[in-house]
């Protein structure tokens, strides 16, 4: 044992030499992580790889593996990355193991923020929060004498503008993808209009008022775009935003580490950040709050688990922290807020809500994201969209027993 | 052969086919032969609104080092490589033998049989894989009572413990495969044995082999061509797979083109997206040597099977 | 050949199509008619999520899976009859697109399975002359070069045929995509900004464009082969009775190569009806969807982790019951042929 620590000592000493953080003891069990693929995630999974004998996947379509690999009996990954949305499946399956045990043993670190906590279990540990805000060219914005829109009305006004100067090819982006990227700026825009996701018998609240307002919205947005919007997920965003093409655009948090990255972006310090617009004046802020966070299998040995979660806790520490700061909005102890961090903490202010982990809201996202290019595209209309997005949403609500 | 001067070409004539043969050839090529190019760019350059930059752009293999060393591709390629040789060797196998036994026999049974493997043909393989998610990720609890019982528990476990997952393994993908192949396999490899002569193996059982040992002695030995024939569509189909492949292998032993779609996917960079051409590209580059070496027999294995048949 | 020996040369084979494919189309069939459904209990759930200073945490009452002693959650399985064949069909959709004042067709075709329909058929009989048609002509054409550049010919006329399908439509996406080179060249041509991949109709060209690349070379390899045997004594009885080019192809050539031409067309039939591949590539879903396409998005897991098995199993049945219709004609002309063969 001794023996062993002396030789953990040595190689983090050795280690120190480089700039990452070095692991603080050597991981002897073979472990497998499936996570997303941005920029925060790749600092964890390489800060938790330093352990030794971990094997980091990152995929941006982990979203659709994670239930059935975690379903699998031995689990065929030890550790998980989640975010609000994807921990309903794994909770609802029960494939993901409560932490309390090992969090009183590894957690002494972790603040009582990142706990998530379902039915007094916490079933996984935040290591930033995320949402998606606005994210300006000042530069541009200063030398057409437009102020920082803090509605959508003031931006369709200042995107006219843009258009007409001819600064940028389209004055906005917007992560219009079809499919789930796609749903959830609709969700933002529904939360902006004062829309209800679910209401209290399960039943869907798309089909509504603030639904037409919200698909309206976008279809004006859109206009200002480039025209192949329906194939733009968070990196096509990220690159029109680096090489110049758009001046104005609704991006993850998570993104903008990359926007002030002289190897990616040829337009570096130039970027400023502000709360997501409002969509009604008195309204909240357009937006939803996520996490993001880790989460360990339940189908494997304890002495596996232990090993995970120890890893888990090195790659979420205070050096990675401190060696990666500009990346994400950390929950982690050691992190400074950067300029870059006041979009999501004014998003919040400005009373966005935290996107549900619920069965509903997942059906109610995959509902919207499977009719809502249609409308988007101009071959349905917004209230024949909507309608069939409720129907979507019953279908699969029957099939789970959510509605009778 | 004909006598050239009957048949030699107008000169309008030679010039117009040759000219749709030039442009169809372009057509063919350019595409792969672009993103070989891009493959070996910087992004800079790969993605520049000018094609000169990216034909004469500073050649670099970054992309490839990061695919295969980086990211482990080299793991993804053993994988293709294993199911590929399951596939082909078992396919041939068993498909062999059956197509013999449907080309000699003329019974109403081997008609049906015939049928039916051609509506299996047809068969859109998403409807296949309907039926095999759900058992193949509960195999463990399905097939525990071939373990537990008496009578067959000890065979079983001689080769596990447990009775394994089926998910994300790569023997059962190689078996999903080769039944799906099969119909197509038995339908080319009889047409083949259709053209060798009855009187071969007829011969042969008068000197007093039985059905089997004619077979193998008298009848494989010129079925060579045959075999290669449908041996390169049986590669074909087990390298080129995605839809099987990407619904029932999990990442860890995933083959080379499922996996391209996490270098897609894991597109947050400039770079993310080379390294995904390089990763095509380096999966084309197999391929472009199996149709070197085995052009002549793909040709001369039609000619002699298949189109007559 | 005697029963016995027949079948066991045949038995491994059949064997494993019966297991690997009777036998899951038999679990389709009856999982078409039956749905699995999570038994659900409503209950107050205390929850806490970060937030920027402090967790919030919430109680409320709220619909959860019942988890059963084996750590699983209890599901329940129930026959529905043809409840699964009408949620696909979205028959209530149709019955009103049909009535007064609903859209009439183009109402239908915006409903899921019905566009899938109309893409895959157009898709499988657009493609299906310009496939024979192009494969034909570069046979002819290959067959007329000098022997020596025959081989290189073939060899780089083979290479579209042999890529990995996905591979392929990729390829061909990176021409196009954004300021792809292609793109660019069109657009110098026309002298203004288009973009391909904004609407429906430019991606379902670009998708005839990339099949028509990918199977005109299995045309054309089998067409070769088959050029290699038309008999030259009726060529040159064609030629002494004074036939013209147009007429020696006519006449002898194209004669020659029917059964190839259906062989060929069979085979494409059967593989476009399974566009798929084409799809990914290109990442049409947005704007197109085919029906094995609309059966691997019931396949692949919703936000919740769901997977719409019965509606996948019911989309399954449907697709296969399309491609049957599309075989008849030719499995009538298979079974007189027999039947003539057994008389003979």
């Amino acid at each position: 044992m001794i023996r062993k620590t002396l030789a953990a000592a040595a190689l983090s000493l050795m280690m120190s030499v480089s700039a990452q953080a070095a692991c603080g003891f050597q991981n002897t069990v073979p472990l497998k992580s499936l996570t997303a693929a941005f920029e925060a995630w790749k600092a964890v999974t390489s800060a938790m790889a330093e352990c030794g004998n971990v094997q980091p996947e990152l995929d941006q379509t982990f979203r659709t593996k994670q239930p059935a690999a975690f379903a699998a009996n031995p689990s065929l990954y030890h550790i998980g990355g989640v975010a609000n949305g994807t921990l309903t499946p794994l909770v609802n399956a029960g494939t993901i193991r409560p932490l309390d045990d090992l969090i009183a043993k590894y957690g002494q670190n972790l603040s009582p923020n990142q706990l998530i906590k379902v039915d007094g279990k916490t079933v996984a540990v935040a290591m930033m929060v995320n949402a998606q805000h606005l994210v300006v060219r000042e530069d541009i914005l200063k030398e057409l004498g437009i102020a920082t829109p803090t509605t959508y009305d003031e931006v369709l006004a200042a995107a006219d503008k843009i258009k007409a100067s001819g600064k940028v090819q389209y004055p906005l982006g917007a992560t219009f993808k079809a499919g789930w990227d796609l749903a959830q700026d609709f969700n933002n825009m529904f939360v902006g209009f004062g829309g209800t996701f679910i209401k209290p018998d399960n039943t869907p609240g798309m089909n509504s008022e603030a639904g037409v307002k919200a698909l309206e919205m976008m279809k004006k947005l859109s206009a200002y775009m480039d025209p192949e919007f329906l194939v733009s997920e968070s990196t096509f965003v990220q690159k029109q935003l680096q090489q110049g093409k758009i001046a104005m655009a609704n991006l993850w948090a998570s993104r903008l580490g990359a926007l002030d990255d002289p190897k990616e972006s040829q337009h570096v310090g130039k970027f400023g950040v502000a709360a997501a617009p409002k969509a009604m004046p008195g309204g909240p802020s357009s937006s939803t709050l996520w996490w993001d966070g880790i989460v360990i299998a339940k189908n494997i040995s304890d002495a596996e688990a232990e090993a995970a979660f120890r890893v888990a806790m090195e790659g979420i520490d205070e050096e990675m922290v401190k060696a990666n700061n500009g990346l994400a909005v950390w929950l982690i102890k050691g992190y400074t807020p950067n300029k870059m961090a006041q979009g999501a903490i004014e998003t919040a202010r400005g009373g966005a809500p935290n996107y549900a982990s619920t069965t509903a809201m997942g059906l109610f996202h995959s509902a919207v994201g499977e009719k809502i290019a249609d409308f988007m595209a101009g071959r349905k209309d917004a209230k024949a969209t909507l309608a069939e997005m409720e129907t979507s949403y019953l279908v699969k609500a029957k099939e789970q027993g959510l509605v009778k | 052969m004909a006598t050239t001067r009957t048949l030699a070409h107008p000169l309008w004539l030679k010039l117009t086919s040759n000219g749709f043969l030039m442009l169809w050839l372009v057509a063919a090529i350019f595409p792969l032969l672009w993103i070989t190019l891009m493959s070996f760019r910087a992004p800079v350059d790969a993605l520049s609104a000018h094609p000169l930059d990216v034909i004469f752009g500073k050649t670099t293999f970054d992309h490839y080092k990061a695919v295969w060393v980086t990211h482990g591709f080299w793991r993804n390629f053993l994988n293709s490589l294993m199911i590929t040789a399951g596939v082909v060797t078992i396919s041939l196998t068993v498909g062999t033998l059956a197509g013999y036994a449907l080309a000699r026999a003329n019974s109403n049974l081997a008609f049906w049989l015939l049928i039916m493997a051609l509506v299996f043909r047809a068969l859109p393989h998403s409807v296949l894989v309907t039926g095999y998610l759900p058992p193949f990720l509960n195999s463990r609890e399905l097939l525990a009572p071939l373990w537990e019982s008496g009578l067959t528990g000890w065979l079983f476990r001689l080769f596990s413990d447990m009775p394994p997952t089926l998910y994300g393994q790569p023997w059962a993908i190689i078996l999903v495969l080769v039944a799906i192949n099969q119909p197509f396999t038995i339908w080319m490899m009889r047409s083949f044995f259709m053209n060798i002569p009855t009187e071969l193996d007829e011969a042969a059982r008068v000197d007093g082999c039985t059905h089997f040992g004619a077979f193998w002695r008298v009848i494989m030995p010129v079925m060579w061509p045959g075999v290669i024939t449908t041996g390169l569509f049986s590669f074909l189909l087990a390298y080129n797979d995605y839809l099987v492949t990407a619904l029932l292998l999990d990442a860890q032993s995933q083959t080379m083109v499922p996996a391209i779609s996490q270098f897609l996917n894991r597109d947050t960079r400039a770079s993310d997206q080379i390294e995904a051409i390089a990763a095509a590209v380096s999966i084309t580059a197999p391929l472009f040597l199996l149709v070197m070496v085995f052009q002549r027999q793909i040709v001369s294995g039609l000619t002699a099977g298949a189109v007559k048949g | 050949m005697k029963g016995r020996t027949f079948a066991l040369f045949v038995a491994p084979s059949l064997a494993m199509m019966l297991i690997f494919i009777a036998l899951p189309l038999a679990s389709v069939f009856w999982q078409s008619f039956h749905e699995t459904r999570a038994v659900v209990t409503r209950t107050e759930v205390e929850s806490c999520t970060p937030g920027f200073l402090a967790p919030t945490c919430t109680r409320e009452t709220r619909t959860v899976p019942r988890i059963g002693a084996d750590g699983r959650p209890v599901t329940e399985t129930v026959f529905v009859g043809l409840d699964v064949y009408r949620r696909v069909l979205q028959t209530d959709a149709v019955a009103k697109a049909l009535g007064a004042g609903g859209g009439g067709l183009s109402a239908i075709l915006g409903i899921d399975f019905w566009k899938a329909l109309r893409f895959t058929l157009t898709f499988t009989l657009i493609t299906l002359p310009l496939v024979i048609g192009l494969g034909l002509l570069i046979a002819l054409a290959v067959n007329n070069l000098v022997k020596a550049l025959r081989g290189p010919a073939i060899f780089i006329t083979l290479l579209p045929f042999i890529i990995t399908p996905v591979i392929g439509a990729l390829s061909i996406r990176w021409l196009f995509l954004g300021d792809g080179i292609l793109t660019r060249a069109i657009e110098w041509v026309l002298a203004r900004d288009i973009s391909m991949f904004a609407q429906g109709w430019t991606i379902e060209i670009m998708m005839l464009i990339y099949k028509v690349w990918h199977v005109a070379p299995f045309a054309f390899v089998v067409f070769y082969a088959a050029l290699q045997t038309v008999d030259q004594d009726t060529l040159e009885s064609a030629i002494v009775d004074g036939a013209s080019r147009l007429e020696r192809l006519r006449y002898v050539v194209i004669p020659h190569l029917m059964p190839l031409i259906v062989f060929v067309a069979l085979i494409h039939l059967m593989d476009s009806y399974r566009v798929f591949d084409e799809i990914v590539g290109f990442s049409a879903q947005a704007h197109v969807l085919s029906l094995q396409y609309l059966t691997y998005s019931f396949l692949t897991p919703d936000e919740t982790g769901n997977r719409a098995v019965a509606r996948a199993a019911a989309s399954s049945m449907l697709t296969m019951i399309g491609i049957v219709i599309l075989l008849v004609p030719l499995l009538m002309r298979t079974w007189r042929t027999h039947r003539s063969a057994r008389r003979g």
